[in-house]
């Protein structure tokens, strides 16, 4: 391969990730030792010894976690990650092989061993399995176990692969349900939740592992606690607006969130926003309070390597609908709690 | 003698699909006789739906696909304003336009560069690498000089694609997805930094669509004028229409019609039934409007191989997609074939990505962009709109203030749906079936004709039928969901 032909033709610089390195690493407090590691990764990469082989399945998915990784850019963008940092061997969306072609791209990677598997969607499990196949003969079920055997690590891409999400929501008539449960406890699932989640929870976590050789610190519920350690509320811009107007009324001992005591249905929280005026939406069923993620700083929607997205939820005027949480939907619906704009009362 | 061809699993689609055709030889060709796009997936979404607090399902239905979410957020908000009996503020539905434009474009780009040219470049020597190794290798492919700018035009349709992503999140609060739409309107306000930040994104992107998408377009019909005369299909066009011009809906950037044998006419609603004689639901689930559809599944159903039910419009066949679009609105009348659907998209991305220029100057920073009004006891609605990939309408029932029924037709269970009551093969089938197949061990035809349709599946569930290990039913999120 002619390394420079294709960097001229993709017109990318193989530069960008190991630059982004630098940016996980303050991001995780590392030192650079970490980076030097992932730097010998990418210089492999770039002479053709291969980059860290990747197997993307999708089960009960809706391709909204792929799409959101194609807008990747505060680390890397995805062109960098595809041509010099990952070997992408199967992606449903991306392959240029399909059908057996495909097929056999997959099993060269299993046997090979030592990639990493990222799940996106849910594995349903009723009639043991056999409402999702990967393709003829292979159910989900089977095929997520299969694969997992000989990775080195496994990822669940989104909100639906790490806890159910909107494929299991009531009645959940496929017995849906999460990567580790599947797996079962033999096996660390790194989850990487949202709905869709946030491409740079995905490519941080990569560029950790990458870097380090080891997982990133995960919490309870299985997510990187540099993503997800602390809640939406507590790292909101607007949480001085609701200091100023429910502090009376919040008492944080013992750890509880605001939500604790005050739940949306609380007829004595003032009505004091109506939909499209902005500002703190606590009153209008924001899910903030109980979300563990740091979409209020990190934002969505990236235009550079190393900047804050353009908007996120609350900004937009949208509650936090809690999307990262096990508990999303069922548990975080009704998504806008009062009826409509209410009046202070 | 016959060959059946199995492709499992169809990548470059939202999803999964699993084409199966019969090759035989007619006349001295080579060529498909009879096809299966068997696609379905149950995964209960209008089940999950029901007994919800009615606005929930905005943020619901996206889920339902990650491809055109924002057209699944449009037609619900569409739905419920109608069973409301509301009227959009004028800043949310012009607001709402912006999100949809950004979300077409994006998808355009997407499916022309990402999931389409790869049926027709060659990448040997240019890109020695996964994902675009191994590959599907035909003699006709683009290769050399023109291949590695097309290759390089693919790169830089993943940065655009993104941007499209990044201007439409300035109003709707992230994407893919959007939170901001709601019945009535959008609740981000409108101010004048939003307006020229998307303005500059729109211009740069407005620039690449004319620029360098139309002409990679134009590139691929001059080498492969052959697929203007492949996988013409059944030659019926429906269009729902999009981009209403005024709150009440009635003027639209893309005409509500249809051409049906070789005539325009106008949509009815009331025309539009779904069949199942050959989709895994019981028999009382047919032939009936989705106003009041059943979708009882009935797995072990004899002769019939999809979990997509048919929908027809009075009984007939019917196309959706940007070309039935364009033809509707008389923007593109040159001919139906794969390679017309391609054109077709790329000149309607243009022209939405200019139609936008003027909606953002349309806007009134600052002015109100949503218009309450209580969930009401009691209500029916149907919100029609077009994905990018086609016509997609929701149809919703409130009772005590929830939903009681929720009923979607996507576009690609217009375009992928099997055979119907009268033994009539849905869109896509029909388009595959004579088209030419030069290499069974590499029929790249079948991959062009399915791509050209931009199936959108996204699901990505194959069901298996309960109790019966060998036989597969695929899902088709769109049509299953």
């Amino acid at each position: 391969m002619d390394t420079n032909k294709v960097m001229t033709a993709m017109g990318v610089s193989r530069r960008d990730f190991i630059r982004a390195t630098s940016a996980i690493g303050a991001a995780f407090g590392l030192d650079m030792t970490g980076v030097t590691k992932f730097t010998s990764k990418a210089e492999a990469k770039e002479t053709a010894a291969g980059g860290l082989p990747v197997l993307w399945l999708q089960a009960q998915a809706c391709s909204g976690c792929s799409v959101s990784l194609l807008n990747s850019i505060y680390y890397a963008t995805i062109a960098d990650l595809a041509v010099n940092t990952l070997d992408i061997n199967f992606h449903s969306n991306l392959s240029a092989a399909t059908g057996n072609l495909a097929v056999s791209a997959i099993e060269k990677t299993y046997r090979q061993g030592g990639y990493a598997l990222v799940v996106e969607g849910a594995i349903p499990t009723a009639a043991n399995g056999e409402y999702c196949t990967l393709w003829p003969g292979l159910t989900a079920l089977k095929g997520v176990k299969r694969y997992a055997e000989r990775a080195s690590v496994v990822i669940a891409a989104g909100t639906c692969a790490s806890y159910g999400g909107l494929s299991a929501a009531a009645p959940n008539l496929t017995g849906a349900t999460s990567v580790s449960q599947v797996l079962g406890s033999g096996y660390t699932v790194v989850n990487i939740p949202g709905c869709p989640m946030h491409p740079d929870w995905m490519v941080g976590t990569i560029a950790y592992i990458l870097a380090n050789g080891t997982l990133p610190a995960l919490d309870a519920q299985g997510r990187p606690t540099v993503f997800y350690g602390k809640t939406v509320h507590e790292q909101c811009p607007y949480l001085p607006e609701f200091t100023t107007k429910y502090s009376k009324r919040i008492n944080h001992a013992g750890g509880r969130s605001c939500l604790d005591c005050h739940s949306r249905t609380d007829s004595s929280v003032p009505q004091s926003r109506a939909l499209g005026i902005g500002g703190c939406l606590f009153a209008l069923g924001c899910n903030g309070g109980q979300t563990h993620c740091d979409c209020s700083v990190r934002k969505w929607n990236s235009g550079a390597v190393g900047t804050p997205g353009v908007n996120w939820c609350v900004e937009a005027g949208g509650p936090c609908n809690g999307c990262t949480e096990p508990n999303f939907p069922d548990g975080m619906a009704p998504f806008y709690s009062l009826n409509g704009p209410g009046v202070d009362n | 003698m016959a060959t059946t061809l199995t492709i499992a699993p169809m990548t470059r689609v939202e999803g999964h699909l699993d084409v199966e055709v019969t090759v035989d030889t007619i006349g001295g060709t080579q060529q498909v006789t009879d096809a299966k796009c068997t696609g379905a997936m149950f995964r209960g979404f209008e089940r999950i739906l029901t007994g919800r607090d009615p606005r929930d399902a905005v943020l619901m239905t996206q889920r339902i696909c990650g491809v055109c979410p924002i057209s699944h957020g449009m037609a619900s908000s569409l739905a419920l304003e109608n069973a409301f009996v509301l009227t959009p503020a004028e800043n949310g539905r012009i607001v709402r336009n912006l999100v949809l434009g950004a979300n077409y474009i994006q998808s355009h780009i997407l499916h022309f560069y990402h999931l389409v040219a790869p049926d027709y470049i060659n990448t040997d020597g240019i890109l020695d690498m996964s994902p675009w190794r191994p590959h599907m290798a035909a003699p006709d492919m683009i290769t050399g000089t023109t291949a590695t700018a097309l290759v390089g035009n693919y790169v830089k349709a993943l940065d655009m694609r993104r941007k499209a992503h990044q201007m439409g999140a300035i109003f709707a609060g992230h994407m893919p997805s959007a939170v901001s739409f709601v019945p009535g309107g959008t609740t981000k306000p409108v101010t004048a930094t939003d307006v020229t930040a998307f303005r500059t994104l729109l211009t740069e992107l407005r620039s690449f669509v004319s620029n360098v998408m139309l002409a990679d377009g134009e590139a691929l019909l001059g080498v492969f004028p052959n697929y203007a005369k492949i996988g013409k299909g059944c030659g019926n066009l429906l269009a729902y229409g999009v981009f209403d011009l005024n709150s009440a809906g009635t003027a639209k950037l893309f005409a509500r019609g249809r051409y049906t044998n070789g005539t325009l006419g106008t949509v009815d609603t009331t025309q539009i039934r779904e069949y199942v004689s050959h989709s895994w639901y019981t028999a009382s689930s047919g032939n009936l409007s989705p106003a009041n559809g059943v979708t009882e599944p009935a797995a072990d159903k004899a002769g019939a191989y999809s979990w997509v039910k048919a929908p027809r419009y009075g009984s007939v066949v019917h196309e959706v997609g940007p070309l039935a679009r364009m033809w509707v609105n008389g923007d593109y009348r040159y001919g139906i074939s794969a390679m017309d659907r391609i054109v077709a998209r790329a000149l309607e991305a243009e022209k939405v990505s200019n139609a936008m220029d003027g909606w953002l100057n349309e806007l009134v920073p600052g002015a109100s962009t949503y218009t309450y009004k209580a969930t009401p006891t009691t209500g029916t609605g149907i919100g029609l709109t077009e994905a990018p990939r086609g016509a997609l309408g929701h149809w919703i029932q409130i009772g005590a203030s929830k939903l009681t029924q929720y009923q979607i037709v996507s576009p690609t269970g217009w375009n992928a749906s099997p055979l119907d009551d009268s033994g009539q093969h849905g869109a896509m089938e029909q388009a595959l079936i004579s088209t030419p197949v030069k290499d069974l061990q590499n029929p790249i035809e079948l991959l062009r004709v399915v791509h050209s349709f931009d199936p959108c599946l996204s699901c990505s569930v194959h069901l298996v039928r309960p109790g019966k290990k060998a036989e597969i039913c695929r899902v088709d999120v769109a049509a299953g969901v």
